[in-house]
Parts: structure tokens; C-alpha cells; sequence
């Protein structure tokens, strides 16, 4: 080969990893872009058709626990969310091709850990976010937000991913922006007991989500990520729907009936249910971009493009609800855009300092 | 029968080198019919497993179409992680 022919070859293959690059943090930015559109979704279809009465405390839900207001509704919007995803999900599955490894991934290792990190991050986190935000206030939204870094410090010890220190200045950034976007809706909450209990609920939020994007995008090195987001709505709607509805309810004093009685409702509730059918595929596909993200770029990178959702899910409540619906109060405030810009500057950081690391390596 | 995305990664398990090409000829028998068996979803995996740690890559060559044919490898360490996922 000719010294000419084989800079033309290095430059090819060079072209070849950049395209791969870009690839990648193109899925994970997209990722959390698609986020918003499943908050704005899911948002305006617990406030639509059935959902009034259930936060209204009338009709089926009449005699409703105060408990039951708070808990098994968060569950129940998640469940149903999660159910048509997972339905959108094997549906797009079975077009392009997929059941078939979906039950063959299931009998593996990888589909295992796949159900296990869709418990954690489903269910648990979620759980525990809610928690944390009734019991500390929304001032537990930046800890919340913590999921990236966590997410990072697992990709590094488990799977020996790059973690430079350029890297942690961007996560970091990222993680200031988050804070900064957040703040606009922080309540002061006095810092008592039960709001250090909601923090740390809020910690274990963060730590489920970074469990499951470290694990989860790793798991898609392996299993393929078509595969891995139908075990993972699949597995979250059932656990949420099935699991956690019961166990709420029966915390809650309402009974098991009851808890059925309202996720029967809001399945067959035809105004509010094609708003979570949309909420679930922006969901899937947010999801398993997620995962794929992660597994092409490495945790750190992965769920730093992930994080922008902290803007997303502000802006496209307000295009859907806010100018879609007519809703009042879901402008975002200078710190939104402010700490979009924030962000962008943080995710251009981490991304150079990954593809430097990866060059040094 | 493995998951595609497995066998893939099973076919590096005995220490051969392979590209893409290769790969699907091992695999064409038990999944030439599977819509993710193209070209493109193929070099996905490939790379994704190799961004990952799970094969590495031997050499490469561009072809006439600009297209540039990669093969790759796991040493032991790496089948050693494959084996403890697929098996």
C-alpha cells in the first residue's frame, strides 16, 4: 500500500469512528428531547377524562385516602404509562421484527439484568421521587438530577469506562444547569426530619435511575436494545400496574379492590387513554434511546445528552399543554434557557474530554 | 438458539478474527432470515460490542466503495466477559 493510499485509509477509518460518534450522541440528545414530549403527554393525561374525578376525590373515587391522592395515583399514571408503552412498544417490536429475540433475551443473563434495572429505575425510583418531593419538596429536584454523575461512577467501576477529569467538569456543569432550570419551581421547605427523609428518598431516586442507565446501556452492548425496551416498559407497566397499585392501596387503607377499580378505569378511559398511547410511545422510544446512548458513548456521555430532558420536559410542556391545551403557567422562565445554554456548554465539554480520554487510552 | 446480538459476539469466542462479513456467513444458517441481519444493523453491533470493550479491532482495509471492512477480535479477558453474559 502507498504512503498516499494508506493516509486515505486512516482518514477513512477515522471518518468511519466520528460518524459512529456523532451517531451516538445524537441518540442520547435525542433521548431526553423525546422525554419532554412524554412528561407533556403523560402530564395532561392525568389532569383529562377520568383522572378528574380520581384527584377530585369523586365518582369512583369517591371516599379516596389522602394517602391514595398522593401515592397509588403517581403509581397508577406511571402504570398506565408504562402498559401503553409497552403495548406501542411490542407492537413496533413485531413490525420491525423483534418478538422472537425478546423471548430468547429473556432466558439469558442480559434479560435478567435488563428486568432487574427496569424494577429499579421503573417502580422503585419512581416511587421514591414522589416520596421525596412530598416530603422534602421540590428542592430534592437537583438531587434527583444526581442520577448522571451516578450513573458515570458505576460505567467506571463496573464496566471500566473512561471517567476523566474533564468529564466530571462537564457532568457537573450539566448537573449546575439542571439545578439552575430547576429552580424556578423550588418551594422553600423547612429542613426537619421528614424533609431529610424526602432527600434521601430523593438519593435513592437518583441511585435507581443510575443504576438503570449505567446497567441497563451496558446490557445493550449485549442484548439489543429493540429487545431491551419491550422487556423494559413490559416489566415496569406490570410491576407498577400490578405490584405497586396493590401494595399502595392496601398502605393507603383503600383496599386492592379499589387500587384495581382505578387502573381498570383509567385503561378503559378513551379522553385521557390515547394521550398516555402518545405519552408511551415518546416514552419508548426515549427509553431505549436512552439505553442505546449509553451503550454507544458510555454511561458518563450517555446520560449527560440525557440530562438535557431537565429543559425538555419545561419546554414541551409548555408547547403541548401550555399553547396546545391553553393551560396557564407553563412558560419557562429565564432560568429554563438560561440553563439550556448552561447545559450545551457542559455536554460540548464532556464529549471532548471523552473523545481525548479515548484518544490517550 | 441464542439472541442475535449474542451469537454474534458467541461466533469471537474462540479466538477468530472476523469481520462483518464473516460474522454473517457463521450465522446466515440459524438467522440469514432476522430483519436486524443486515449490513448496517450488523456494524452497529459490532461496534457497540468494540466501543464496549467486548472485541477489539485486528485491522481494517477500504474497499473500492470507500467502504471500510473491519475485522476483530477478543482476547481472553474479553471472551472471558462474553462467556460470563451469553453462557
Amino acid at each position: 500500500m502507498s504512503n498516499n493510499a494508506a493516509t486515505n485509509a486512516v482518514a477513512a477509518k477515522e471518518a468511519r469512528d466520528k460518524s459512529y460518534r456523532k451517531k451516538g450522541i445524537m441518540i442520547a440528545l435525542l433521548s431526553g428531547f423525546l422525554y419532554g414530549g412524554y412528561t407533556a403527554f403523560m402530564t395532561q393525561g392525568m389532569a383529562t377524562g377520568v383522572w378528574g374525578d380520581l384527584y377530585g376525590g369523586t365518582g369512583i373515587a369517591a371516599g379516596m385516602s389522602a394517602f391514595a391522592a398522593v401515592y397509588t395515583l403517581s403509581a397508577l399514571g406511571a402504570a398506565v404509562n408504562d402498559l401503553c408503552s409497552g403495548v406501542w412498544s411490542i407492537i413496533y417490536g413485531a413490525i420491525i421484527g423483534r418478538i422472537g429475540d425478546v423471548g430468547r433475551t429473556l432466558k439469558t443473563k442480559p434479560g435478567r439484568i435488563l428486568i432487574v434495572a427496569a424494577i429499579i429505575g421503573g417502580p422503585l425510583a419512581s416511587t421514591a421521587y414522589v416520596i421525596g418531593l412530598q416530603m422534602a419538596g421540590s428542592i430534592i429536584v437537583p438531587i434527583a438530577a444526581l442520577n448522571a454523575c451516578i450513573g458515570a461512577i458505576i460505567g467506571r467501576f463496573l464496566y471500566g469506562q473512561k471517567l476523566s477529569v474533564g468529564m466530571v467538569a462537564g457532568i457537573l456543569i450539566c448537573l449546575a444547569a439542571a439545578i439552575l432550570i430547576g429552580s424556578s419551581s423550588m418551594t422553600g421547605a423547612e429542613i426537619n426530619g421528614e424533609a431529610i427523609l424526602g432527600m434521601v428518598a430523593a438519593f435513592g431516586a437518583a441511585l435507581g435511575w443510575g443504576i438503570e442507565g449505567a446497567v441497563g446501556g451496558y446490557a445493550c452492548c449485549i442484548a439489543d436494545y429493540e429487545c431491551a425496551i419491550i422487556i423494559r416498559q413490559v416489566t415496569s407497566g406490570l410491576v407498577n400496574g400490578v405490584v405497586l397499585v396493590s401494595i399502595l392501596s392496601v398502605m393507603g387503607g383503600d383496599g386492592i379492590g379499589n387500587g384495581f377499580k382505578w387502573l381498570g378505569a383509567a385503561l378503559t378511559d378513551t379522553p385521557s387513554l390515547w394521550m398516555f398511547f402518545v405519552a408511551g410511545m415518546f416514552a419508548s422510544f426515549s427509553f431505549k434511546f436512552w439505553y442505546k446512548g449509553a451503550a454507544m458513548c458510555g454511561a458518563a456521555l450517555g446520560m449527560g445528552c440525557n440530562g438535557t430532558y431537565a429543559f425538555w420536559g419545561p419546554f414541551w410542556c409548555f408547547i403541548v399543554i401550555g399553547l396546545g391545551f391553553g393551560v396557564d403557567g407553563y412558560a419557562i422562565p429565564w432560568q429554563g434557557w438560561v440553563g439550556a445554554a448552561v447545559m450545551v456548554g457542559g455536554i460540548l465539554l464532556l464529549a471532548i474530554s471523552q473523545d481525548k480520554a479515548s484518544r490517550e487510552a | 438458539m441464542l439472541p442475535l446480538n449474542m451469537a454474534i459476539l458467541d461466533v469471537f469466542t474462540d479466538g477468530s478474527v472476523n469481520s462483518r462479513a464473516d460474522v454473517q456467513e457463521k450465522l446466515r444458517a440459524n438467522y440469514g432470515n432476522f430483519k436486524a441481519f443486515k449490513d448496517a444493523s450488523m456494524d452497529d453491533a459490532l461496534q457497540t460490542a468494540m466501543s464496549n470493550g467486548l472485541i477489539a479491532e485486528d485491522h481494517y482495509e477500504v474497499e473500492s466503495d470507500g467502504y471500510v471492512k473491519i475485522w476483530y477480535k477478543s482476547d481472553k479477558d474479553m471472551i472471558d466477559v462474553i462467556n460470563s453474559y451469553i453462557r
